[in-house]
């Protein structure tokens, strides 16, 4: 292994890292600021765990929470990188590492070890770590096997994530696999909640259960961590499995890549539905639309994210819902519909001109107002979004009917309007000033730039928390009675999208050059 | 009549200068070869003659008229293809080329046969392939294509030639040539001085940055004639190009 070569490419990774941050103008102070804020965050997150650890050890089940939490923590990791794409990001490629003289074994340490270095992953770290330290301080495990616990558990997480990740991408690849992964994913996510109740119900099917769960990486660690001497090595053999089982399936999904299914004719069709739907748009936008649309489900990236919102809205709608009975339902579901309007199509509807890389300057050589472009690709992605708009709302009044009656429905559709209008109008401004170069064929990793991760992420936290924030605390806040309101609040979220969509196309022109360098990686 | 006049062009990116006071007319009806050393701004002017950059000073004019950014009815007569080629790449050919035909506002019959009788005489048949797909050649060919497919009188063509297979650069010349005695402009940039050489009556060659240093008719290259510069006689475009650019000998001992 040439650890010389590697170390000299994990450098490079953090070189690469730098520049692009230093090119632009200004965001060496952002860079410095996400870092100490990164830090801080970090530090956060070790006490939380360490108070997790205290929690264990006072409660007197050090073992049984400890391995909880460490189970939480492993599965929002992998949801978090799979569906945010945070720490999927590959800095080389096999094909850019094959320049150096690298064996295979070798390109691929190189290449996964320099993806476990992301910052995503140590801030799970930096989590696994305070709660072996918590536990340690206080009187529950020795801090030699946490910290072996901690790593090992660190590494089966980043395989686990790859390997969910690349499993996704295959079954996207399989003919019907845009049909079937939406519902394995509705399988997954409605499983809990219907099993928890089974599980009450029978008392031995709780124990089958952790049972089950002590051949996991995660309980495995749990009694790495909480156990001495020759007793703390039963936890050793579930991560081992693991690990080396998920290093398998790793390796087996690289070297086979999905087989891409072409067409079987060759025969050119010209009246496709895209060319349909897009005559809507009337005879000036309709060759812009069509080719958005093309565009838009040709790209992989984009055919996953609007079919994983097909599970994902049902789930956030109805268990999310459920979960916050506590604080307000009505508040929580109004948060999910203006998720609704964002979700399906986040990366793009912020980054409307990073995936068209060289493209991009075809719209300036056109004989037509390049705001056009803009204006078309916008109205598309409304489109596309507010289908799902309508689902959610089909889908309440089906499962859920007359529970806050019409009034309650109007609202819920009024605040998928406003999250339409509002997360469109924000897109419009980010992809011009938050423009960020990205690979449409990309399926996994987060290629937004910090703008636009500070929309999509940080609305969608907004859109989950607020609400039901404000529900918990002013009950009755956010009731059907009050529907006028909302209808007032879509309205004038109405207004700044079609304000936006007057005034950011017209500003195209005068950033022209300063996003072609950024699209066509100049900058 | 000039089809493409420029007036002390200049391009400036911050403090560094792209384009330097270049001056330069191409008559209609040529094949007009434009020339520099790898980054002496051949692309920038391209970018500032096509509406993609704005210069920061000088004048531009296309067929007659003045022209800019926002120029839509000069655009409607320029076909472009870009160092960078401009392609979408998730598209199928046909589908790439029948939206820039649209977008050049022409009507379906007319889009559905210049699309088809152009993927056949590239040998792009095969619509199965997205463009992302094709080979480097196969892209460029692409490219071509939609630089021509609206029958511009004016084309502006970053380096049309290299990667392509010497049919399809036969192909592509017959058709030049043939657009040429219609009177309408080639305008085009390449590093293959042997084919500007055959192909061009009249060449710029720049050097950096974007300064013009000589501008001729080199028709006299295929009448088996000289060209004199500078006290010397050039029997061909490469040894004048290397004499105007700088010629450079360099060795490396340990290669």
């Amino acid at each position: 292994m040439d650890f010389q070569l590697i170390r000299h490419l994990i450098g490079l990774r953090y070189r690469l890292l730098w520049a692009k941050t230093r090119t632009r103008s200004g965001k060496i102070a952002l860079f410095m600021a996400g870092y100490l804020l990164f830090v801080l965050v970090a530090v956060f997150f070790a006490i939380v765990g360490a108070g997790g650890g205290m929690v264990a050890v006072r409660s007197g089940q050090a073992e049984r929470i400890a391995q909880g939490i460490l189970t939480a923590l492993f599965t929002s990791a992998t949801v978090t990188c799979v569906l945010l794409g945070f720490g999927m990001n590959e800095v080389f490629s096999d094909t850019e590492l094959r320049r150096f003289p690298l064996k295979a074994v070798e390109r691929r340490f190189a290449r996964h070890f320099a993806g476990i270095v992301d910052p995503f992953w140590f801030l799970f770290l930096a989590l696994y770590l305070g709660l072996a330290l918590g536990l340690y301080l206080f009187g529950a495990g020795s801090l030699v096997l946490g910290v072996i616990a901690v790593l090992a558990l660190f590494v089966c997480n980043y395989l686990a994530a790859q390997v969910v990740g690349r499993a996704m991408e295959r079954i996207m690849q399989q003919k019907g696999g845009s049909l079937l992964l939406p519902l394995i994913i509705m399988v997954v996510c409605f499983l809990p909640s219907v099993a928890m109740p089974m599980l009450k119900k029978h008392a031995g099917a709780g124990k089958v259960v952790l049972r089950v769960l002590a051949f996991t990486p995660s309980f495995g660690a749990g009694t790495l961590m909480t156990r001495t001497g020759p007793a703390a090595f039963a936890g050793v053999w579930p991560i081992a499995w693991w690990g080396l089982g998920l290093t398998v399936a790793l390796v087996i999904l690289e070297k086979r890549p999905p087989r891409i299914r072409v067409a079987q004719t060759t025969r050119i069709r010209w009246d496709t539905p895209y060319a349909r739907a897009a005559k809507i748009f009337g005879p000036r936008y309709a060759p812009l639309v069509e080719h958005w649309l093309l565009f838009l489900f040709r790209c992989k990236r984009f055919r996953i994210a609007y079919v994983m919102s097909l599970p994902l809205i049902p789930f956030l709608l109805f268990m999310w819902t459920k979960q916050a009975a506590r604080a307000d339902p009505f508040a929580t579901a109004m948060g999910v519909f203006a998720i609704a309007g964002l979700a399906p199509a986040a990366a793009f509807l912020v980054n409307q001109f990073g995936y068209v890389g060289s493209g991009f300057r075809r719209y300036f050589l056109f004989p037509m107002d390049p705001a056009a472009a803009l204006r078309a690709s916008s109205v598309t992605l409304m489109a596309l979004c507010s289908v799902y708009v309508g689902l959610a709302a089909f889908a309440w009044v089906l499962f859920a009917p007359g529970a806050w009656g019409a009034r309650g429905i109007v609202m819920l559709l009024a605040s998928g309007v406003f999250g339409l209008c509002f997360f469109h109008g924000v897109g419009l401004w980010t992809t011009l000033y938050g423009a960020r170069r990205a690979d449409p064929n990309k399926t996994m990793g987060n290629d937004l730039s910090l703008v636009g991760n500070v929309v999509v992420v940080g609305g969608m936290m907004a859109m989950l928390i607020g609400p039901m924030t404000v529900g918990q605390f002013h009950k009755g806040l956010i009731a059907p009675d009050r529907w006028l309101v909302a209808v007032g609040l879509a309205a004038l979220a109405a207004c700044f999208y079609l304000f936006s969509l007057r005034s950011a196309p017209a500003i195209l022109s005068s950033r022209r050059e300063a996003l072609l360098a950024v699209l066509e990686r100049k900058a | 009549m000039d089809a493409i006049r420029i007036q002390n062009l200049v391009k400036k990116y911050g403090l560094k200068t792209a384009v330097d006071g270049l001056s330069l007319s191409v008559a209609a009806g040529t094949m007009f070869g434009f020339l520099g050393p790898n980054g002496s701004g051949k692309s920038t002017t391209i970018g500032c003659l096509t509406g993609l950059l704005d210069p920061t000073a000088g004048q531009v004019e296309i067929l007659g008229h003045r022209f800019d950014a926002d120029s839509a009815d000069l655009k409607r007569r320029m076909g472009v293809m870009p160092e960078t080629l401009g392609l979408f790449e998730p598209l199928r050919a046909h589908e790439f080329l029948a939206f820039v035909g649209r977008m050049y506002g022409l009507d379906e019959g007319s889009v559905r046969t210049r699309v088809t009788e152009l993927l056949d005489a590239l040998e792009l048949t095969d619509s199965s392939k997205t463009l992302a797909d094709y080979s480097t050649g196969m892209r460029k060919r692409v490219a071509f294509a939609a630089a021509v497919i609206h029958s511009p009188d004016v084309l502006f063509l970053d380096e049309p030639f290299e990667s392509i297979d010497p049919a399809g650069v036969a192909l592509m010349k017959e058709w030049l040539n043939r657009y040429v005695k219609q009177g309408r402009t080639v305008f085009l940039t390449s590093h293959v001085l042997e084919t500007v050489e055959r192909l061009c009556q009249e060449v710029a060659i720049i050097a950096t940055p974007g300064k013009l240093v000589w501008q001729g008719d080199i028709t006299t290259f295929g009448r088996e004639g000289a060209i004199q510069y500078d006290g010397q006689e050039f029997d061909a475009l490469e040894p004048l190009f290397l004499h105007l650019t700088g010629e450079r000998h360099v060795d490396l001992k340990w290669l």
